[in-house]
């Protein structure tokens, strides 16, 4: 959507409200006596709610909740190619990710930004090993992400969520796809942060500080993505993915349970 | 045979040995059959003594033409070297969303290729039987009505009544008289299901 040009600006010596609020969030420290600042232990995931089917004109959908970070997932199809495109005997997958305007600190816009497109991309990659593309040649699946509230690990939730979406939606799929990040500081690999432990490449600098994210396939144990950020040593790194896996696997059997539980529900 | 067991997308069933064989919602790796889907667990014993094991899911199908199915479509234009129309289900199952097709003029029959006259044929709004020749280009999948059983199933005439085949090649008007010229369908009676 366009820019409202309309909108009455504040007067010239208002300031802008987020300069005090995000400021004042960045600073201390982030584990004060081994407990992080919500009083988790560093290795300590925040508890996990999952439900799928609640978009009904979906063909699937689901929706995950780790505290405050909420997201919901729509798939539709598979479905005719509309745009003009090479012919393929595979499927393609095409995903959405975006913000929902009201669910960060910092007002998002409506249309999708680059870090949106970003998350948009690595989702994609994450999703398309897990699924049989040539089951629905010539067609497509589109799916739909949207972070209703934003409490940092939005892209390991999303990835969680869209694979759920895909085995509710009855896509076949080799595996389900379990999402999971850490945040590395220094010696400490926080599992599963919120937003104010989520690494910010402009104030976070240093060397081993940096946050990795990871999907895993939990059945087949293939990892389908893995992105960093920050300055990370190796052994860090290799560390901090170990971390991811063990997380992903702990969360797999809530999935598996959700899914058979919604069959069971069905009937 | 229904069992109660429930699987989910990578879930391991059993070790694949001479008497098992993966089926529909299944894949085999390195030895075992996976599950593709969520849905119960189905085993079936075939002609040759050897046990398929399956998942089905309680979602409608996901389907997609392929080859030699055998779909319904509506045309949705006609001029003289093909028609258009828009798939609407295959086989048994009903599409949520149309795909798009093309039926060819060499296509239309089986016999006299040359003579055929697509306007003589179909009409937009018609609804017709045909199968899959083959996935097509890009934009469209591409059909086929050369046989006797496939071609304009329902129909109705320029003033808007409803049509019945008379031959092979011509419908009439119910409430008109009126003769238009289509391919018509042998309909099957085993094929014909009706809704109630």
């Amino acid at each position: 959507m366009p820019v409202d040009s309309k909108r009455i600006c504040g007067p010239e010596i208002t300031k802008n409200p987020y300069n005090f609020l995000i400021n004042g969030n960045e600073k201390g420290e982030l584990i004060i006596n081994g407990k992080r600042r919500d009083g988790r232990k560093p290795d300590q995931a925040r508890p996990l709610f999952l439900r799928p089917g609640l978009i009904s004109q979906a063909k699937g959908s689901a929706y995950i909740e780790q505290n405050h970070t909420k997201v919901i997932c729509a798939v539709y199809g598979p479905r005719e190619v509309i745009r003009k495109e090479d012919f393929s005997m595979k499927g393609q997958i095409t995903c959405e990710f975006k913000f929902a305007t009201f669910s960060c600190k910092k007002k998002r816009g409506h249309q999708q930004d680059s870090e949106e497109k970003d998350y948009s991309v690595q989702l994609l990659e994450a999703l398309e090993p897990a699924v049989q593309l040539d089951k629905f040649p010539k067609s497509q699946v589109n799916l739909y992400l949207t972070v209703l509230q934003n409490d940092g690990s939005a892209l390991a939730a999303s990835i969680t969520c869209a694979s759920l979406a895909l085995a509710h939606a009855g896509i076949e799929m080799f595996d389900l796809v379990v999402g999971s990040s850490v945040r590395i500081h220094g010696n400490e690999i926080l599992v599963d942060p919120c937003e104010e432990e989520e690494f910010h490449s402009n104030t976070n600098i240093g060397v081993d500080e940096g946050g990795v994210v990871l999907g895993l396939m939990p059945s087949i144990n293939q990892i389908s993505a893995l992105t960093s950020k920050g300055e990370l040593n190796f052994d860090t790194t290799s560390q901090a993915v170990k971390t991811c896996i063990q997380n992903c696997q702990k969360v797999y059997p809530v999935l598996q349970n959700c899914l058979v539980n919604s069959l069971k529900e069905k009937d | 045979m229904a069992t109660s067991t429930i699987c989910v997308p990578g879930q391991r069933i059993l070790r694949t040995d001479d008497d098992h064989i993966s089926g529909n919602g299944t894949y085999t790796r390195n030895g075992y059959i996976y599950s593709t889907l969520v849905g119960y667990v189905f085993t079936q014993t075939n002609d040759d003594g050897k046990t398929i094991v399956e998942v089905r899911s309680s979602k409608t199908q996901n389907v997609v033409p392929s080859e030699d199915d055998i779909v319904t479509a509506r045309v949705t234009n006609v001029n003289a070297r093909f028609c258009k129309c828009s798939i609407l289900s295959i086989g048994k199952t009903k599409l949520q969303e149309p795909f798009r097709g093309t039926l060819r003029k060499e296509d239309v029959r089986a016999t006299e290729k040359d003579k055929v006259e697509m306007y003589k044929c179909f009409r937009p709004g018609d609804i017709i039987a045909a199968q899959v020749l083959s996935l097509g280009d890009a934009q469209s999948y591409l059909l086929s009505t050369s046989e006797n059983e496939l071609g304009v199933v329902i129909a109705t005439s320029e003033t808007g009544g409803t049509m019945v085949p008379i031959s092979w090649c011509k419908m009439q008007c119910t409430k008109t008289l009126s003769e238009e010229f289509r391919k018509v369908a042998k309909v099957q009676p085993q094929f014909i299901e009706y809704s109630s």
